[in-house]
């Protein structure tokens, strides 16, 4: 009977532990690989490393995770555990009422506690960055220390304190002799539950976080939309570090024990030097970060350029060489959509540089957020195509630099879908029941009742609620019966891998798709569709007006435009650029969704209506919400 | 003992800050229309009535609910046998297994979330383990049994280890002293060893239950673009939607609704201890 029950036991045991570490073996593995997929290991290569340590973004993220689960782990210890011993001594009412509040970020759920951070921090004007983030992370770890160290606290004998000082001890001394050493367990679990807490945050982190400043869990969730083996690479540095420090600590649990068993206080020495060698290794890397770009005197040294920017929308080289030419550091802050990006900016962020598309740069205009340019210094303006200046956004460019430019269209798989069908149909092809379970659509609220409005014969940029709420039906319609797979960047590496026969795309992804996949085709429906342009702009706040402008000034030249439209797929505004590129032996020769339809008279430009805003806004959260309660 | 009594006081004004401050942040937001400002200050409960007369809206916070309770009671059913196995097991073992367990927790949650995308994509390694197994080709990613395993993977160690540390509190010549008064193994467990366990039970599900509502990047990376549970909700309305109002309330509403369950659990608890104080 025992021994069965052992056996159970052991399975049991022996599968969690496979379940447990199955992922981490499998990430390890993988950031060996040479190829970008998640599931076919092709050969052994460290290119996904060399990726990482070229990345500043990684490095900074890993290093901000390490430092902000040390400094909050200290901070939180200390506080928590004296806080606990004084409320052992307090009265009865205190100790309750602490306990009780202290409860809050332990028994609320997770982003309750983060959105009334970020309300907080708001609402004094703090500017959110690194310090917030360690705020946050004290303010979410003390409560975990206190709970951990008040059991032992209270188990203590009341006189033990007393006993101490009658036999002369100073409170100091009874504090630090007497009582501490009893609570080590307690303190020493708390400290590991803090530093877990904090090196596992996301959604506190996510929600306090300001001036770009990102943590591994961050990194991970902005960048993990596309395939990016890199973070494999990451993750694996992250084990290692890990389990150095697990090994310096030389099994915590064993050392706890023994602590308990000896009940003397010199034993906490390992830790200390565990959480040395984690200092020492994270400061490296800080001082790498930091200090390592020092060198000879360049026009912008030590400045710093911050950029809002959506997504997988810049070449990999562009950073790195306009540090290079001007010694700036450039800090990269990506968004999801335009939206995302105005509630931070109308909430006060600061940034340098601003990326948003057409309409959303009219408001910008309107509320006063962007300041004029001096086109003096944007003197490669001269390379940008005429179609996309002077649009109706920003008549004159007065304060907009276009950065890239396009339409939206349906990505079609050539072996599944006729060009015929797309014709016949145009958007209502997402209605057509042969593709049931085969289509992607694209989260963006603009984009997607575009679609809608088209679909029905509406102009894009109605205001008659009607008509809105008529697409919102189409859109009812498609997700009760269509099962689509409602995406955003993922898409790309979906299609280039030929998931599904349709989805909704921009043109710039269409083109970077179709060069990976022959068979994949671009369609723009005659029903029309949203030619936008995407436009670099310095908010009304930004603190390096001049650097901005070298930077924006340097993307429009040939080597930077090339670059970056290279990159990325997306229709380069430097005529010369998109020219080569489309051209013979460019990377996007002959791919029409790189040459964005103009001209046609059903295509139209969005123009910003803050009330029709609302309602597309409201409408969209509800066709998510409806999408995913038919599953 | 004046002197320790004070030690608490700074800490005091830092929790009302920080932590009572936030919350009546939200609830102030949940009532009023315009955002933060003081000077158009105007009550209203129109946010509270929008989500109790859609049934979508409702529908979305029943299923995050479930989904939830299914992430405890799985964990609750794999992790209070496992936390039993290593408290029966010899020191050594015993704290080799809590290493085992412990490091992944040191490892990022979304990194190791991240890593579940390869192991359940099309062609990845688990769909052939269960293709050998004659289970054909099933689709795994991006779908609601992808959420569960995802939630279970990150939570279980919490309840596993709270459980475990109950168990390992307890005096274990309480045991004996059962065997010694005639109980059957059966009996000792149902009478002396699970209601001693049972804060660590209830740690464990609050520690497993309430990240598992309120979690939106589970859902969003396993779940795919269209799962949407209540934490996707929110941050859409406070990201994306810029409407922090009807975001703030629906935190009131989710967090009230955590109160309630939380208040029932512990209820349970203080009847299983007959009415005491855990000691």
């Amino acid at each position: 009977m025992k021994q069965d029950k052992r056996m159970f036991g052991k399975i049991l045991m022996g599968l969690l532990i496979v379940f447990f570490y199955a992922p981490i073996i499998y990430m390890i593995v993988f950031s060996f690989n040479e190829g970008k997929s998640l599931t076919h290991f092709s050969g052994f290569s460290l290119k996904w490393y060399q990726h990482m340590l070229e990345s500043r973004d990684m490095m900074e993220s890993l290093y901000t995770t390490f430092s902000i689960a040390i400094l909050s782990t200290l901070i939180s210890t200390v506080v928590g555990t004296i806080t606990a011993i004084g409320l052992s001594k307090s009265k009865k009412v205190v100790r309750d009422v602490v306990e009780q509040v202290n409860n809050l970020p332990i028994m609320n759920p997770e982003i309750v506690t983060a959105i009334g951070f970020m309300l907080f921090f708001i609402t004094f004007r703090v500017e959110k960055g690194y310090i917030t983030m360690l705020l946050a992370h004290i303010a979410f770890c003390i409560p975990y220390v206190i709970l951990s160290v008040m059991p032992k606290v209270r188990s203590l004998d009341p006189n033990l304190a007393d006993a101490a000082m009658d036999l002369g001890a100073t409170p100091m001394q009874a504090l630090i002799k007497v009582i501490v050493p009893q609570i080590t367990p307690g303190i020493v679990s708390g400290a590991l539950i803090a530093f877990t807490m904090s090196v596992d945050d996301f959604i506190i982190s996510y929600f306090v976080t300001g001036q770009g400043v990102k943590n591994l869990s961050i990194m991970v969730y902005t960048m993990s939309k596309r395939v990016n083996p890199s973070i494999n690479a990451v993750s694996t540095l992250v084990v290692a570090i890990i389990t150095v420090a697990l090994l310096a600590i030389n099994l915590i649990p064993a050392f706890v024990a023994k602590q308990q068993e000896k009940g003397r206080g010199n034993g906490s020495k390992p830790l200390l030097f565990a959480v040395a060698g984690v200092l020492v290794v994270i400061s490296t890397i800080g001082f790498a970060l930091h200090g390592g770009l020092k060198g000879s005197e360049k026009p912008y040294q030590g400045q710093t350029l911050r950029i809002y920017s959506p997504g997988e929308y810049m070449g990999e080289n562009i950073i790195p060489a306009f540090e290079e030419m001007t010694g700036a550091r450039v800090v990269l802050e990506l968004f999801d959509s335009n939206e995302q990006m105005y509630i931070k900016v109308a909430n006060g962020e600061s940034y340098d540089i601003l990326i948003p598309s057409d309409y959303m740069i009219e408001r910008l205009i309107q509320e006063e957020l962007l300041q004029k340019l001096d086109q003096s210094q944007i003197i490669n303006m001269d390379f940008i195509n005429e179609e996309v200046k002077n649009l109706s956004y920003d008549p004159g460019n007065e304060y907009s630099v276009p950065y890239f430019w396009g339409s939206v269209g349906i990505i079609y798989d050539t072996t599944k879908v006729t060009r015929e069908e797309l014709e016949k149909d145009g958007y209502n092809i997402f209605l057509n029941p042969k593709y049931k379970g085969d289509i992607y659509l694209y989260d963006s609220e603009r984009d997607s009742f575009m679609m809608a409005l088209k679909a029905l014969g509406y102009s894009m940029n109605t205001e008659k609620e009607e008509e809105l709420q008529k697409a919102y039906e189409w859109f009812e319609t498609c997700v009760t019966t269509m099962e689509p797979e409602i995406v955003t960047d993922e898409i790309i590496d979906n299609m280039a891998q030929g998931r599904k026969a349709l989805g909704i795309v921009y043109s710039g992804d269409a083109a970077y798709i179709m060069s990976e996949n022959e068979d994949m085709g671009y369609f723009e429906p005659l029903e029309g569709t949203n030619n936008w342009c995407d436009a670099m702009v310095i908010p009304a706040n930004a603190e390096n007006v001049e650097l901005a402008q070298e930077f924006m000034n340097y993307l429009c030249s040939y080597e930077a435009a090339y670059d970056n439209s290279d990159f990325v797929g997306y229709t380069s505004p430097n005529e010369e650029v998109m020219d080569d590129l489309y051209g013979e032996g460019g990377t996007y020769e002959g791919i029409n969704a790189y040459i964005p339809r103009s001209g046609y008279e059903m295509d139209e430009s969005f123009v910003f209506n803050e009330r029709t805003r609302k309602i597309i806004s409201n409408l969209w959260s509800k066709v998510k919400i409806v999408a995913s309660n038919v599953n | 003992m004046k002197k320790f009594s004070q030690l608490a006081i700074p800490y005091i004004v830092w929790m009302v800050l920080m932590l009572v401050l936030p919350v009546a942040l939200i609830a102030m937001y949940s009532v009023t229309t315009h955002g933060n400002s003081i000077i158009s200050f105007s009550f209203t409960l129109e946010h509270y009535k929008k989500f109790f007369t859609d049934s979508d809206f409702l529908l979305v916070l029943g299923r995050s609910l479930m989904i939830a309770l299914k992430t405890t009671i799985i964990c609750l059913l794999l992790g209070y046998p496992a936390a039993y196995f290593i408290a029966r097991s010899s020191e050594k073992v015993q704290n080799l297994l809590i290493m085992a367990i412990t490091i992944p927790t040191w490892i990022n949650m979304l990194v190791r979330t991240y890593a579940w995308i390869g192991l359940l994509s099309d062609g990845g390694i688990v769909q052939q383990i269960l293709k050998l197994l004659g289970l054909g080709e099933v689709e795994l990613l991006y779908t609601e049994g992808a959420v569960l395993l995802g939630m279970v993977y990150n939570f279980i160690p919490f309840m596993i280890l709270q459980i475990n540390s109950a168990l390992c509190k307890m005096d274990a010549s309480l045991l004996e002293a059962a065997a010694d008064l005639g109980a059957s193994k059966a009996e000792t467990f149902k009478k002396v060893t699970f209601p001693l366990s049972l804060p660590g039970v209830i740690n464990g599900i609050t520690l497993v239950f309430l990240p598992a509502v309120s979690s939106f990047f589970i859902p969003k990376l396993l779940g795919g673009g269209q799962y949407f549970l209540i934490g996707n909700l929110i941050e859409n309305q406070f990201i994306t939607a810029g409407e922090w109002n009807f975001g703030s309330a629906i935190s009131m509403i989710m967090a009230a609704s955590m109160m309630l369950m939380m208040m029932l659990v512990k209820k349970i608890e203080v009847r299983n201890n007959g009415g005491k104080e855990e000691v």
